[in-house]
């Protein structure tokens, strides 16, 4: 997470330029009387940064630590929680950093932290320290940055865009994940970016990243812990060139930072380390508090759940965040870096469940393996339900014609018929999995099918039943042969019949097996069979 | 795995097939003379009920099912329905739960106002509106968001080919011994 190192790097030094020596005696005060805010704002802004800054492991830390060592200290001891994000290590610098180089810009801590990366460029960033969001106030009013910067910032991180400087000053992303995680990061300092001096906007947004970072968390825990401070080091100066439009100031400020980073990463870690995490964590819960009920889903859900849960767990919260964002009423959809980068994730984490899913739906829906293209293939699906519901009501239809008493004892020797013939509902045993893929009709059944059909008597047909129940049914040997026995007792007084039943049954099931075999189940066949 | 799965498959269309009969028996014990819609109806719904449980609730439209049938079935229907599934039914009407994520969604699309002529746009509506189409055809669709949607239509699916496959053997065999009879 070069891009992180680099942009705690960047903002420091940005943060120093201008607004260093106005805010900085700003910064003690507000550092003191809010321990607890720069606690959960370095929370929300290292849960963000987690991914970041694992791997980063930057300088920033250091520089934080350069910057507001006591308050951190303070503030983090103050909320000494017993959570521990293992990623969280260095986030808590990190986020002050960023956070003070957001607050500078008006955004809430949490976005700064976020943005921080990717607002390299924006000038006049405070020192570290934002958790005050009357401090970010105060820093929005005096920020000088115009909507326009924001708007060209935030044209930076376009959808495709917020992978770009990730991809470039990352060069090797340990994994997809971190990209994304980044991405996300990256979406939310836009996000906060376009909302400078946006009173109001601060608090939902720290709400948002809030959500955000858990997510991000959620993903970069999942990424890996490592921290990659080796590589952050030496990423430092690709970031900057790859963040966005580095303004002088923010680069000039940035090798410093760098140093003093690295010179107090070591104390940064181990102090921040237990206690970013809870702080973090403190600063989750007062954020989910604080958000709608969305958000506090959305935040409980990644947050609580792991893994296949986890993921499933996004989805909502994805979801809901994109509820949340509808409601707001916002003009433009997305334009926030934070949700830009948050909607990256999920859809893609959505996308390759939705494929993986249609896959299999492709195997069993007859027809729609050389179909490509989703529309095509939902077309295909829908026919197809459409048609089995269809085929259910009248094939009950007919069942209540023939049989006029409802009797089915005698059809019991049709469990030999399904047990024969079909064996291919394999899809069906592999549906709970859904991770196997379905393998079509085997041959050897058929060929066991085909063997009992020259058969003329009841216990010609029980021996290749019986024989074949135990190849058939591996796992079921007992109970299909003794339904087959059975079922044949049940039926020998009617031995003619069964034998012409079950070999009209096997013929009329050879056909529709074979067509299997191929693969295709036209749903007219079915009907057409009687 | 072919077999395992073979065999799980036949297993389930044997657990179908005996949950359905037991529906029917209790069909017949209350009624000995139904007329043909009735019979149709004792047939489809032991059927339904029967395919659903089989997949003891672990997803939605078989939940769905049952709680449609806990709801609005009676008398001999609902016996059955009990007998099949082993347990009794509640009688409470279903919780008006899903709606949240649907009014969700919709403000989300009104949230949206700009109009894309593009043709990513129209494939992606059309795409939408099927999704929708499809969604709705599967018992219990309210409470279905996109992908559990997909993982729900694979088991429906399933399933119901397994009911639409033992119905068709019973019915073919049926009508083939009916045949029989006649001929003899």
């Amino acid at each position: 997470m070069d891009v992180v190192g680099k942009d705690a790097s960047v903002e420091p030094s940005n943060a120093n330029d201008d607004s260093l020596n106005y805010h900085t005696p700003n910064i003690a005060p507000e550092w003191q009387v809010n321990g607890n805010n720069l606690t959960n704002t370095s929370i929300g802004m290292t849960s963000v940064c987690n991914s970041m800054v694992e791997s980063s492991a930057c300088s920033s830390p250091s520089m934080v630590d350069s910057f507001c060592p006591t308050v951190w200290d303070h503030s983090i001891n103050g909320q000494s929680l017993g959570y521990c994000d293992v990623n969280v290590q260095n986030d808590v610098s990190t986020s002050s950093n960023l956070g003070s180089v957001r607050a500078d810009l008006g955004w809430n801590p949490s976005a700064m932290m976020r943005g921080g990366m990717f607002m390299p460029p924006v000038s006049g960033m405070l020192p570290n320290f934002p958790a005050d969001s009357g401090f970010i106030e105060r820093a929005a009013r005096f920020s000088c940055f115009s909507g326009g910067n924001f708007g060209e910032m935030m044209n930076l991180f376009a959808v495709p865009d917020p992978l770009n400087p990730f991809s470039q000053g990352l060069g090797v992303v340990h994994s997809q994940r971190h990209e994304m995680n980044m991405a996300e990061l990256s979406k939310e300092g836009g996000l906060f970016m376009g909302k400078p001096g946006a009173e109001g906007s601060p608090f939902k947004n720290e709400k948002r990243s809030e959500s955000l970072h858990d997510e991000a968390k959620q993903g970069v825990g999942i990424a890996g812990n490592d921290s990659d401070e080796a590589e952050c080091s030496g990423r430092g100066p690709q970031e900057e060139v790859a963040c966005m439009t580095g303004e002088s100031p923010g680069k000039g400020l940035g090798p410093k930072k760098r140093k003093r980073g690295g010179v107090q990463n070591a104390q940064n870690d181990e102090n921040n380390e237990t206690p970013t995490q809870s702080a973090e964590t403190t600063k989750d819960t007062r954020e989910m508090k604080q958000k709608g009920d969305h958000n506090t889903t959305s935040n409980s859900n990644p947050g609580s759940k792991n893994g296949k849960q986890g993921s499933r767990g996004s989805d909502p919260p994805k979801e809901d965040y994109i509820h949340v964002r509808a409601r707001r009423g916002q003009a433009t959809n997305s334009h926030s870096l934070a949700e830009r980068i948050n909607d990256l994730l999920m859809m893609q984490v959505r996308r390759e469940k939705i494929s993986e899913r249609m896959k299999f739906l492709q195997d069993l829906v007859p027809g729609c393996s050389k179909v490509t293209g989703k529309a095509v293939m939902l077309d295909e699906i829908i026919n197809y339900v459409q048609s089995l519901q269809r085929q259910v009501e009248f094939l009950s239809m007919k069942l209540a014609t023939v049989n006029p008493r409802l009797e089915f004892n005698v059809e019991g020797f049709l469990t030999k018929d399904m047990l024969q013939s079909r064996g291919g509902m394999s899809s069906l045993g592999l549906l709970p999995d859904m991770t196997m893929p379905f393998p079509p009709i085997h041959p050897p059944q058929l060929g066991l099918i085909q063997t009992c059909i020259p058969s003329n008597s009841a216990e010609a047909l029980r021996r290749p039943i019986n024989i074949q129940s135990p190849s058939v049914c591996a796992g079921f040997k007992e109970p299909s042969s003794q339904v087959s026995i059975s079922s044949i007792s049940e039926v020998s007084n009617w031995e003619d019949e069964l034998h012409n039943v079950v070999h009209m049954g096997f013929t009329s099931s050879a056909p529709s097996s074979s067509q299997d075999l191929s693969g295709s189940l036209p749903p007219g066949h079915m009907k057409a069979e009687p | 795995m072919q077999n395992s799965s073979s065999s799980s498959s036949l297993m389930v269309k044997q657990e179908f097939f005996t949950k359905w009969k037991k529906g029917l028996k209790i069909y017949s014990a209350f009624n000995k003379e139904m007329t043909i819609m009735e019979r149709k109806r004792a047939i489809k719904l032991s059927a339904d009920v029967a395919i659903a449980s089989t997949r003891s609730a672990t997803t939605q439209w078989s939940r769905a099912v049952v709680a449609e049938v806990s709801s609005s079935a009676a008398g001999a229907a609902r016996i059955a329905a009990e007998e099949i599934l082993g347990r009794k039914l509640s009688t409470e009407r279903r919780k008006a739960q899903a709606g949240k994520k649907i009014v969700r969604r919709r403000r989300k699309a009104a949230a949206r106002g700009a109009v894309r002529s593009s043709a990513a746009a129209v494939a992606k509506k059309v795409v939408r509106n099927r999704r929708r189409v499809l969604k709705r055809l599967i018992p219990g669709w309210k409470k279905l968001d996109e992908i559990c949607l997909i993982k729900e239509t694979l088991d429906y699916i399933a399933s119901l080919q397994v009911q639409v496959d033992v119905m068709r053997h019973l019915a073919n065999a049926g009508e083939t011994l009916h045949h029989q009879q006649i001929l003899l």
